[in-house]
């Protein structure tokens, strides 16, 4: 073994990961407490919170292995939320508003069950934020079911499914933006990114419990995109390891399984998952040695555009009101 | 830096500290002087004339009467506005042949007893608008001298006890402060338990306004400014800038009352005065508890918000809200942090010294920029039983008052000013406390206004939760749509709702404000565009006429 070789083998070191997202505090109670959702109560541990309980009276068990009655009065569709291996809760989509007697209108997934808690699903400005939140996420996602490889197994269109949503109030993505070309560069890992909801689970996954340090949030406002610490603009030149954690993770067809891309779409002769969108990027066809490349690339925010994040964004912020007319 | 303060001289001209030709100018008058180099000093002569000198100070906040140029001798300050190097000349010529006000035309003479610490009284003046408690050095003192402001009352020998005392009913000023309109109180009692792990952060961080508002000349225009030097720092930054010791002070009473080990002024790269004078004055303060870091963030909007400001001072390359904890701090590098602006610390040194001095204390004053369709933008000090349209007295109208966005980037508009100052009555008005008045004058459409701040909120927000990356966006084409013909009223409502009620940091939640509070007081002139009219002529073509 070359030391090249070798030094391309050295693992990142934690403290250069950089996910580019925040610091969250712990969400999870203190202390065990009984909580009421739609007027069951249910016992829960230290360090759970709202979203248990509520998880808890839907399933009809609390989280102790007790039963309990009733469910709850309306779905919470908590569509970020993943609840394990401690991922999340990013508390992004906020499609877990309840109402709380004490706090009024607070994300279930983020708030921590405090003892005596009473909790309402169904209030009315609870169902509205749930409401108006799943068909903002709707709004930018690319709803072309037919052509996906999760379609029936995607949890926005399941929570879509339970809500009744007929017709999404702001439209879908298809009446407002361009699509975003897929990324089928990798041999194992997908991205179209038309259909990432931005719920970070694939981050987390790839930077706290992998600790790849590959995948990161970047950009701001709608440009908002999952994309790569080491700069790269596709998956073939990121320093993936394709341990596929984050395509087991991802709530919706953004991030696939190369093989069962596929799998689930609706035979339509001329429409494909591939073509779905119209454009694609595409391995570039160079061999690839054994090992991932680029393992201990540069990882400086310079490394694709030549300018730093905080250049970006302070130039985007200025440019705002020059670069688009009213109306 | 001077050991002695400028209230111990006998002749003194103060010239702004960011015109060293003024002060050159001052100083070349005057026999066997000699430029010390300093910017943001003061000097005394000697050879010649030894009981004059010349003190850069900071600003004053009133930008239609910069440059400022005082004249004090013995019992009599002169006030000069606009003052250019020719003039100064003349006045220092006045003051070594023992007059004072007699060349050009002052602004005022205002009488005073001998060695007045802080901006004598000038009635009939701009500098006569509210009161001047925070603002008293503003102007007056060398922001990187610490005597000026020891002169003033400043540095205060308080213990836990009057911080506390202070800091009981103080509510924090602006959306930087994480006791943003609440007392600050509670929070000072849970970094007090953190026994000694503790951080204070002072976050000086922020605009005026959009970088787009800029004053006067543009009136008429549909496109905003983007006008280089009409472009204000924040308050926070201004208070920096002109008076830093009294904000650093604020810091250090907080730093004693929980035994910080660490303080953070937190200051926009943009600023870069204020950085500076921050930075001079940090050096120059006298036995700090803990030193002060002054560190730089990006100039951007969400930068302001709390727990993005400790996320940039953390080093993140990328700024996004942080969760909150309900009913705890946030954290700097995992220690508890009490985040106020620099405003709120102001107002907390200068209650310890109202209560220090055996004196009736301080009614609460609330800072107040006036911005946007003006000659010249200002900063006053109001009393909060004030109403705001007290602080026009020190603007210059530029054209015929229409509304006004009260709060900053994202404040309530409303047709009328005579509403208190202070954030109960502003709640009400569903107006916001920013301490930001933006006259927007006749010929602006309002529903162009509100669309580019929807614009604005959708280019530049962090981008983490649903109601505000989304809402705004959607937002901002509902907006759009009304030009369409399609003002669909209960679902913009609806919208604004869920921003405010459910986005992560109150970006989110105050982006919806604008527009609010548009529809309910001009909801008229959203109804003309559905049909094709704009009230105040801005928005649509003319259509042509075909004989």
């Amino acid at each position: 073994m070359s030391s090249d070789h070798q030094a391309g083998e050295v693992p990142p070191l934690t403290e250069d990961i950089a996910p580019g997202t925040a610091t969250d505090p712990p969400v999870g109670s203190d202390d065990a407490a009984t909580v009421t959702v739609d007027g069951t109560a249910v016992d829960l541990p230290a360090g759970s919170t709202l979203l248990d309980a509520v998880e808890a009276v839907e399933s009809g068990g609390d989280a102790s292995g007790g039963g309990v009655d009733g469910g709850t009065a309306e779905t919470v569709p908590a569509l970020c939320h993943y609840g394990r291996e401690d991922i999340g809760p990013r508390s992004t989509c906020r499609t877990c508003m309840v109402e709380t007697d004490s706090s009024g209108l607070v994300p279930a997934c983020s708030h921590p069950a405090e003892d005596g808690a009473v909790v309402r699903t169904d209030a009315e400005a609870a169902i509205e934020a749930r409401d108006v939140n799943l068909d903002l996420v709707l709004s930018n996602h690319n709803l072309r079911c037919t052509t996906c490889g999760k379609n029936g197994r995607c949890d926005l269109q399941d929570a879509a499914i339970e809500n009744d949503v007929e017709e999404p109030r702001y439209g879908v993505l298809d009446d407002r933006d361009a699509y975003e070309p897929i990324d089928d560069s990798s041999s194992f890992i997908q991205i179209d990114r038309n259909k990432c909801i931005l719920c970070n689970r694939c981050v987390e996954a790839c930077n706290d419990v992998q600790v790849e340090g590959v995948l990161r949030m970047e950009g701001s406002g709608a440009d908002t995109r999952i994309g790569f610490q080491n700069g790269a603009a596709t998956m073939e030149d990121s320093t993936c390891v394709s341990c596929g954690h984050c395509a087991t993770v991802c709530p919706t067809g953004s991030l696939v399984e190369k093989g069962i891309e596929d799998a689930t779409t609706i035979q339509i002769p001329g429409f494909t998952q591939k073509n779905s969108v119209g454009k694609t990027y595409e391995r570039d066809g160079d061999p690839k040695g054994p090992m991932t490349p680029k393992k201990a690339a540069e990882r400086t925010e310079r490394a694709a555009s030549g300018e730093t994040e905080r250049e970006r964004e302070t130039a985007k912020e200025t440019a705002s009101d020059e670069r688009r007319d009213w109306p | 830096m001077d050991d002695s303060s400028l209230a111990d001289r006998q002749r003194v001209v103060r010239v702004p500290a960011d015109r060293p030709d003024l002060a050159e100018a001052a100083e070349g008058e005057v026999d066997g002087g000699g430029a010390d180099g300093s910017d943001a000093g003061g000097r005394s002569t000697h050879g010649g004339d030894a009981d004059l000198t010349v003190a850069r100070v900071g600003p004053v906040g009133l930008d239609g009467l910069d440059p400022l140029v005082t004249a004090t001798r013995g019992g009599e300050t002169a006030v000069y506005a606009n003052a250019g190097p020719d003039l100064v000349s003349e006045i220092v010529t006045d003051l070594a042949e023992g007059t004072v006000g007699v060349v050009g035309e002052p602004l005022a003479v205002a009488g005073h007893a001998l060695g007045p610490a802080t901006f004598p009284p000038a009635p009939g003046t701009p500098l006569d608008v509210g009161n001047r408690h925070l603002l008293g050095g503003a102007g007056w003192h060398r922001p990187a001298d610490p005597e000026d402001h020891a002169a003033a009352g400043g540095f205060v020998d308080a213990g836990l006890e009057a911080v506390v005392t202070a800091a009981d009913g103080l509510r924090g000023r602006g959306w930087g402060d994480w006791c943003h309109d609440v007392d600050l109180a509670p929070t000072l009692d849970r970094a007090r338990e953190a026994f000694g792990e503790a951080a204070v952060v002072v976050n000086a961080h922020g605009t005026a306004a959009d970088p787009g508002a800029r004053s006067g000349a543009d009136e008429g225009s549909r496109r905003p400014g983007t006008d280089e030097g009409s472009r204000r720092s924040g308050t926070d930054a201004f208070l920096l800038e002109s008076v830093p010791f009294a904000v650093l002070e604020g810091a250090d009473l907080l730093a004693t009352a929980v035994d910080a080990d660490r303080v953070v002024v937190y200051v926009s790269e943009a600023d870069e005065t204020a950085v500076e004078r921050a930075r001079a004055a940090a050096e120059n303060y006298p036995d700090p508890v803990t030193p002060f870091e002054v560190v730089t963030g990006p100039a951007v909007h969400r930068a302001t918000e709390p727990t993005m400001a400790l996320e940039a001072i953390e080093g993140n390359h990328r700024l996004e809200a942080r969760l909150r904890r309900p009913g705890e701090l946030p954290t700097l590098n995992g220690t508890p942090a009490l985040v106020h602006t620099a405003r709120t610390v102001a107002h907390l040194a200068d209650r310890v010294q109202a209560a220090d001095g055996d004196g009736p204390g301080h009614p609460g004053t609330r800072l107040v920029t006036v911005t946007r369709d003006v000659e010249a933008p200002a900063t006053v000090e109001l009393s909060e039983t004030a109403t705001l349209d007290a602080a026009l007295d020190a603007v210059s109208l530029a054209g015929e008052f229409k509304a006004a966005a009260v709060g900053g980037q994202f404040g309530g508009l409303t047709d009328a000013l005579d509403v208190d100052a202070d954030p109960d009555a502003l709640g009400e008005a569903g107006l916001g406390t920013e301490g930001v008045v933006e006259i927007i004058g006749e010929g602006r459409c309002l529903v162009e206004f509100v669309g580019r701040r929807a614009q604005r909120a959708a280019d530049t927000n962090c981008g983490r939760c649903v109601p505000c990356r989304e809402g705004t966006t959607q937002l901002t084409e509902l907006l759009r749509d009304i030009y369409d013909g399609d003002y669909d009223e209960d679902g913009i409502a609806e919208l604004l709702r869920v921003m405010n009620g459910s986005s992560v940091c109150a970006f989110g939640v105050e982006a919806a404000r604008p527009t609010r509070t548009a529809m309910t007081t001009f909801g008229g002139e959203f109804e003309a565009h559905a049909e094709g009219r704009c009230p105040a002529g801005a928005c649509f073509e003319a259509p042509e006429v075909t004989q």
